[in-house]
């Protein structure tokens, strides 16, 4: 044996050059042969022939997640040309995922979305128009109006409604009770809505959750109340920024103040956090969506009767109204075979007996977006027949639902990076967690949206 | 350089012959894997920041050094910069202090010593996305158990918002990478003061030296090259850090922890501002070789210079 032969053999663990080099080869196309594999398929035909579609949608909690598999199983089951598969997101990074996969051709062929993520994601021209779709839809079960609004520009429609969203005010009606407070009278005006929050306010309690952590539910609070207060045209007719006026000062300056009596940490608040205080008694009054229906009763301790709802307050001279966004499934794949399938998966899903059962994915913050959506079926189930009040209101409250840039007929192109900069509510951070004057923060925040717009 | 041309005549006949075409060819797949995962999107980057590129996967056009000057131009950027230099240096501080201690601890004789050496990575082989929650839990100003410490003991009348103020958060941030990391600097520190051999501070102890001057003229000596190496990659690797501050605090509040990589992903993708974001990392990818060339120069390794490189 020679000295290289030596030195080889120990370099090789005992073995010979040909024989590390057999195995080796094999492993390498053994792994080559198993990326191929594992790369391969993503919505092409699957098991008996049937055509996949993925859907992506950023409903995270596993109740939802266990429903909208429920609405799947029964498609699925319902036919056999097409099969549904759910993959679950979420929204702090879905500006970043579905860009980066659409880049990657390996977009999802349905997705979730609200009307701005819908404007932001159009401009990588992946976004299919839907008119058809809806048309189709509407002709058996007619869209609310401001569903469909938000998605309707450029001479067609971008996205088919799925569900709404709407803020209201939820107070506990025990909290009321404790602090001398009428628990049948909740604050009907911002003045009474001070009053109550000071009162409600004394040691480790709290009279408002009131957020300004650079997130997505401080843009919505905010603007809830700015639409009250006469500030929900983000936009001009011109399609110029419309934000730096004396009514969003003031509104600035009301949020500011009412922060006084808001928890610790509201600064640093995500999605469960407020509600997490409101059920564990810290905090009487949230102004949220309606996911506080479902979990009140086990989360607090409390009886369903200790759960009150009413519309945001408003000022003397301000309208009712609070954010609300239309959730939609917007189709990213041109492929006709899969086209087809959203359609008929989109026409089952909003039939009154399958609709049901998606909006009881989270029991009142799914709201119908069709005239026949709020069926029996939906209205009586477990959760929902204990606030008969509540889910009327909610839906009585849709009708004066507004989102920001979406308020008129032209959709402004920068709204897709205000939202997704969260600039409301860096506009908010201004002034509470910054200390600047609500002047200086709302000056700021229009020179801000002015240059995602431009 | 006729010593230079012959050993790269000698190179290119290794390259030919013996055992050296064995070694490219176990070494080659490696290297065309990391030229296509990284070099190739080093490059891209490098192109996009010449671009007005926004959202990823659309058109953009070349407008030459404009991003550039737009973000050397912009204050959030060199307080972003700062704020980085903040980071890397109180993070070094908090590490280097909590590791020494901890691998001098070690480095006793006591019971229970191997049981230590063991669970002290505990910290830092926890996925991040859980250190964040299990942080935030903690650090909560309504329920969170550090506040529950806090004002019980007196140390605050009211909660302190640590992830919410600005005043607390960057420390905060700082304090909580410490503590995942100082445990891989205490073992590497520990291996190093197990290597100096032990008749060095029997002499220095024959000598009439105390532990303070045994520590500082032979343990700090002996360790120069452990230090040397992570002063190096430990600075490198706390600037490009991005998982805990964005799981934490997203940047915020108000920007009070937004470090260079937080702000080039915040510009790249909630910003949609890819050209910018890409100048933005090519700057701090230039800084980062400026200061590793400068600390490979003047910094001293060690003992023996070609020990370490």
């Amino acid at each position: 044996m020679t000295k290289r032969n030596v030195v080889d053999a120990r370099m090789l663990g005992g073995m010979s050059r040909r024989e590390f080099l057999k195995i080796g080869g094999a492993g390498l196309a053994g792994a080559v042969l198993l990326g191929v594999a594992g790369c391969g398929g993503g919505g092409e035909e699957g098991a008996g022939g049937k055509v996949q579609l993925t859907l992506w949608h950023q409903e995270q909690p596993p109740n939802r997640v266990q429903q909208f598999q429920k609405v799947i199983d029964a498609f699925n089951k319902s036919q056999d040309q097409f099969q549904v598969r759910q993959q679950v997101q979420n929204w702090e990074d879905a500006y970043q995922k579905t860009t980066s996969a659409i880049q990657a051709g390996s977009q999802p062929d349905l997705q979730f979305t609200i009307p701005d993520f819908t404007v932001a994601i159009k401009q990588t021209g992946a976004v299919q128009p839907v008119a058809d779709i809806v048309e189709e839809i509407n002709s058996s079960h007619p869209f609310l109006e401001n569903a469909i609004q938000p998605y309707r520009y450029e001479g067609d429609t971008w996205a088919v409604p799925l569900f709404g969203m709407i803020q209201m005010l939820w107070y506990r009606k025990d909290m009321f009770e404790a602090a001398g407070l009428d628990p049948e009278s909740p604050p009907k005006d911002w003045d009474e809505l001070g009053e109550y929050s000071e009162k409600l306010t004394s040691g480790d309690k709290y009279g408002i959750g009131i957020t300004s952590s650079k997130h997505l539910y401080t843009d919505q609070e905010f603007y809830t109340f700015m639409i009250t207060n006469g500030g929900k045209e983000l936009f001009a007719e011109d399609g110029s920024v419309t934000f730096d006026t004396p009514n969003n000062v003031d509104t600035l300056a009301f949020y500011n103040d009412l922060s006084r009596f808001s928890p610790p940490g509201s600064n640093s608040w995500t999605w469960a956090e407020p509600q997490a205080a409101f059920n564990n008694g810290t905090l009487a009054m949230a102004i949220e969506k309606g996911q506080f229906l479902g979990p009140f009763e086990e989360e607090s301790g409390r009886p369903a009767s200790d759960l009150g709802v009413a519309p945001v307050p408003w000022p003397p001279d301000g309208e009712r109204g609070s954010i609300y966004y239309s959730n939609a499934a917007m189709l990213l794949t041109d492929e006709e075979e899969k086209k087809e399938a959203a359609k008929e998966f989109l026409k089952f899903v909003l039939e009154p007996k399958n609709y049901a059962d998606l909006l009881l994915g989270e029991p009142g913050l799914f709201l119908p977006v069709t005239q026949d959506g709020a069926s029996p079926a939906w209205k009586d189930s477990e959760v929902l027949s204990k606030y008969p009040e509540a889910v009327n209101l909610m839906v009585e409250q849709s009708k004066y639902g507004y989102l920001f840039g979406f308020t008129r007929d032209k959709i402004p192109q920068g709204i897709g990076q205000i939202s997704a900069e969260n600039l409301l509510s860096q506009v908010v951070q201004k002034a509470i967690v910054e200390g600047d004057s609500p002047e200086a923060a709302v000056a700021w925040g229009q020179q801000e949206m002015q240059s995602a717009a431009s | 350089m006729k010593a230079r041309q012959t050993s790269f005549r000698a190179f290119l006949h290794d390259a030919r012959t013996g055992s050296a075409p064995f070694g490219y060819l176990l070494v080659g797949p490696l290297v065309l894997w990391l030229v296509i995962t990284i070099a190739i999107p080093l490059i891209y980057a490098v192109y996009v920041g010449f671009t007005d590129a926004g959202i990823i996967g659309t058109e953009a056009d070349f407008i030459g050094f404009e991003n550039y000057a737009t973000v050397l131009g912009d204050a959030e950027f060199r307080s972003a910069f700062g704020r980085s230099l903040i980071w890397a240096v109180g993070g070094a501080v908090v590490q280097t202090v909590l590791a020494f201690a901890t691998a001098l601890a070690l480095n006793q004789a006591f019971r229970g010593r191997r049981f230590a050496r063991t669970w002290i990575i505990l910290s830092w082989i926890i996925p991040t996305i859980v250190i964040a929650i299990l942080w935030r839990w903690m650090l909560n100003a309504s329920y969170g158990i550090a506040n529950f410490f806090v004002t019980t003991l007196g140390i605050s009348e009211t909660p302190i918002d640590f992830l919410g103020s600005p005043k607390w958060a960057l420390p905060t941030v700082i304090m909580i990478n410490a503590w995942r990391w100082f445990p891989f600097l205490a073992l590497l520190i520990l291996a190093g003061l197990q290597s100096i051999p032990g008749e060095l501070y029997e002499a220095a102890k024959v000598d009439g030296a105390n532990a303070t001057q045994r520590f500082f003229n032979i343990t700090m000596p002996q360790l120069q090259p452990v230090l040397y190496v992570v002063g190096l990659i430990g600075t490198l690797w706390a600037f490009n850090i991005f998982d805990v501050i964005w799981l934490l605090t997203q940047g915020g509040p108000s920007g009070a922890t937004q470090t260079l990589p937080v702000m080039i992903y915040d510009r790249a993708f909630n910003g949609f501002a890819m050209g910018e974001a890409s100048a933005i990392s090519v700057l701090l990818c230039a800084f980062l070789l400026i200061f590793s060339v400068l600390y490979i120069m003047f910094v001293p390794a060690g003992e023996s210079d070609t020990e370490v490189f």
